[in-house]
């Protein structure tokens, strides 16, 4: 009953000699929004990759509800229809609409007849405010309207978690409001989410958990109230300081 | 010889031959669509092998288009018809001869685009589940084929006129049948067909690439940054 629904055990990663993870723990319960934060070249977002495996870990085990998805007989696409990702970049397809880009995984991935997943597609880009840009192609929009057909996709496939890789780091300020609220409106709604973000008003309203990661390795992990206003280690002083002073006037 | 463009009786004489005009007419563009569709079956897998290959398949594909298009087209059609004989048929031959040189050339032109297309698509795909393949096929494929038009209304063009190469192995197509109506002194019309040929070559180009012109405008996207 109490087993996690992400679990992730001594997890290790290099890119050649340079150590990226260096045996990261990390287990995460249904419901749970965890947010990673650190600085760049932390490890934070190779750690998300790890997830779904679209990075190869090197050692240690990823587990998704109590199975190994990381040992060599895995079927790597079995994982990935119960983990969602949201990417900085968005990456949406370029020669569907937005209602395309939502529909192709339902179709193609979980065999759903076309106007089934039209219909359901429809609800998801409601659910992030975008339903009268179904017919709108990526080119068509804005980034921030981009990242929501983003986050849309990804729920499309109805997952158990989803990962968001900097889901507003390459968005104008003024758009990262938009995207913020559909995070935040997902986290209430319960659905598990594993977020690297430097986003501190999500993460201090919708996180259960805030994960500070350095050199590879998880420093700190708490509850946002803790780790924000009474971080224990200097490392994690020292760079929530840091972030204050970019972040100045950041709600 | 001194014709001028404006001699009446030459212009008689290729209106009165224009049915074996159109005949050989008929030649090229039989031998021009059997020969770019040859080249797409075979270039478009060639291209995807050059980018998403590895190993032994991709380095054949890649030497096998150093060498076709490193060779003369001329020495290529002698080469199947006289030496390898691939078939009895010219035509056949010379089919294959320009369909293979189309695919030299046509795995470049699929290559590029291939590759135009953002690595993160294929990455966002994966995410969503689907294997190498299906992302290539649903994500990747449909946008590189809108890039190859450009370059593939340039290979049509190619190929259209080369195919008066063929005479070599006795094809009457188009451009000879024109010389064949003057040759041995028949006729002083020789700049009036050439005039009449060229009409045809164009009047073939010009529909083919406005044809997929309005392809490449049905299948349309916007563009920029997804």
């Amino acid at each position: 009953m109490t087993q996690p629904l992400l679990d992730i055990d001594d997890l290790y990663k290099s890119y050649g000699s340079e150590d990226v993870l260096e045996g990261i723990g990390l287990e995460m319960d249904r419901g749970d929004v965890t947010v990673l934060i650190g600085p760049s070249g932390s490890g934070k977002s190779t750690l998300l990759r790890c997830v779904n495996q679209l990075t190869d870990i090197d050692s240690g085990t990823v587990a998704l509800d109590g199975t190994d998805v990381t040992r060599p007989e895995a079927d790597v696409n079995e994982l990935r229809k119960q983990v969602g990702m949201v990417f900085q970049d968005f990456n949406l397809f370029a020669h569907l609409t937005a209602l395309g880009n939502v529909t192709l995984g339902p179709r193609k991935v979980l065999g759903m007849d076309a106007d089934e997943a039209r219909e359901r597609g429809r609800e998801h880009l409601e659910q992030v405010g975008l339903l009268d840009q179904a017919d709108s192609y990526p080119a068509e929009l804005s980034g921030g309207q981009k990242q929501r057909v983003g986050i849309a996709q990804a729920l499309a496939m109805d997952p158990e978690l989803l990962l968001f890789d900097e889901p507003t780091s390459a968005l104008d300020p003024e758009l990262v409001g938009e995207v913020v609220d559909v995070m935040r409106d997902l986290a209430d709604r319960g659905i598990t989410m594993l977020v690297v973000s430097h986003e501190m008003g999500f993460a201090r309203s919708a996180a259960s958990d805030i994960v500070f990661l350095d050199d590879g390795e998880i420093v700190e992990h708490g509850p946002p109230e803790q780790l924000f206003e009474a971080p224990e280690a200097d490392r994690t002083r020292e760079f929530l300081g840091r972030l204050e002073t970019e972040h100045e006037g950041t709600p | 010889m001194t014709s001028t463009l404006l001699q009446t009786a030459d212009w008689l004489f290729v209106a009165d031959n224009l049915g074996l005009l159109l005949r050989g007419t008929a030649v090229t563009v039989a031998l021009t669509a059997a020969s770019i569709l040859l080249g797409f079956v075979v270039g478009f897998p060639a291209g995807a092998l050059e980018v998403y290959g590895s190993g032994l398949p991709k380095r054949a594909v890649e030497r096998a288009g150093v060498v076709l298009r490193g060779t003369p087209l001329l020495v290529i059609i002698m080469m199947l018809y006289f030496v390898v004989s691939v078939s009895d048929s010219a035509f056949a031959t010379a089919t294959v001869a320009l369909g293979l040189r189309s695919a030299a050339y046509q795995t470049q032109i699929f290559r590029g685009a291939l590759q135009s297309v953002d690595e993160g698509q294929l990455e966002a795909a994966r995410a969503v589940a689907m294997s190498r393949f299906e992302a290539i096929r649903h994500v990747v494929v449909p946008q590189a084929l809108r890039r190859s038009v450009p370059g593939f209304q340039n290979e049509f063009t190619i190929v259209l006129k080369d195919t008066s190469i063929a005479i070599v192995i006795g094809i009457g197509e188009l451009l000879t049948t024109g010389q064949n109506l003057y040759e041995g002194g028949r006729s002083t019309a020789a700049l009036e067909i050439f005039l009449a040929v060229s009409l045809i070559y164009f009047v073939l180009t010009f529909t083919t690439n406005r044809s997929l012109d309005r392809l490449s405008d049905r299948y349309a996207v916007p563009e920029g940054t997804a």
